[in-house]
């Protein structure tokens, strides 16, 4: 049940985005109560690994350090991520040309780095981990992924 | 609606690809058949999604149907991928765990790019905040295309 409880927190994390969103006018960064949720989120991730990718001990301390390494570096990704929502939310309804091109080329970017990442460090966890629990690794990374990014998307309101 | 209905075929898609859950027979027929009927779907959710006018409508349309040829080739791909994983399922080597996930990274490199390079020619024709649309529906349907394909399948043991 720690993906469901995971989904919960993930819905309240993306909560305060919608609202800001809708409110166009709201200058006050909603980025506090993002981070502590995403926090929240890391936490409960951690133990969904622990819990479904059954190591021994000798794979334990191996793994963990490059999935710190990574949670790490995917953190950068996802804050640059919730700034960008923060000025979306903060242009909508009055975004120019330049805000719009501006957006659409970080959020690439984001994607663009968030991939190579990802691969990166499967190819890590693999020299690591056997084969069939790097393809394991994989796969929980992914629904995840897939899960945030269905919730997150679910409330930004697209672009007039 | 539209939404559902996509989500429905992609399901019915899995159970195509995969006999994990159905023990459904893979049939290249049914396959294609159900790709054809989650892009036709899809089709008609962008468009209305998209709310162009007349003008930027004819500058869209032909490059998102090539889009969604280009497309299709992936969700191929990916449909074979989940063969290949299911045929492998009870006995993995090391070798097909790994082949496996080059393919998976190569396909979601491929889509990827996809969506880039289709928002650059959009972005020749459109106004960028549509080209900005374009890309949040085009995510957020591919995500709901991916879950069941994501969820319903279960992990290398």
């Amino acid at each position: 049940m720690k993906i469901a409880s995971l989904a919960v927190a993930l819905t309240v994390a993306a909560f305060p985005v919608m609202t800001h969103a809708q409110a166009a006018p709201a200058t006050q960064s909603v980025k506090t109560d993002e981070q502590i949720i995403l926090k929240q989120v890391m936490t409960d991730k951690r133990s969904v690994y622990a819990q479904n990718l059954q190591l021994t001990d000798a794979e334990s301390r191996a793994f963990w350090p490059v999935y710190d390494e990574y949670e790490g570096k995917a953190k950068k990704l996802n804050d640059e991520f919730l700034k960008l929502v923060d000025d979306y939310a903060a242009k909508f309804g009055s975004m120019t040309d330049a805000d719009a091109t501006a957006m659409l080329k970080t959020k690439m970017r984001i994607e663009k780095d968030r991939e190579a990442l990802k691969q990166t460090y499967t190819g890590k966890v693999a020299k690591v981990l056997p084969p069939v629990k790097a393809l394991r690794y994989a796969q929980i990374e992914t629904r995840l992924d897939n899960m945030i990014r269905r919730e997150v998307y679910s409330l930004i309101p697209l672009a007039q | 609606m539209k939404n559902f209905r996509i989500a429905l075929a992609a399901t019915a898609l899995l159970s195509v690809a995969a006999p994990f859950a159905a023990q459904a027979q893979s049939t290249y027929d049914d396959t294609q058949q159900l790709i054809a009927q989650i892009q036709s779907d899809k089709r008609a959710v962008v468009l209305k999604a998209m709310a162009l006018d007349d003008a930027q409508m004819t500058a869209f349309t032909p490059i998102y149907d090539k889009y969604q040829a280009d497309r299709k080739l992936l969700m191929q791909r990916g449909v074979d991928l989940i063969n290949a994983y299911s045929s492998n399922y009870d006995s993995m080597t090391d070798a097909a765990a790994k082949g496996l996930l080059k393919d998976w990274f190569k396909l979601q490199e491929d889509e990827l790019a996809l969506v880039q390079g289709t928002a650059k020619k959009l972005d020749k024709v459109l106004p960028t905040a549509r080209v900005l649309r374009f890309v949040q529906v085009e995510n957020k349907l591919n995500t709901l295309l991916r879950l069941p394909g994501i969820q319903g399948i279960p992990l290398a043991k």
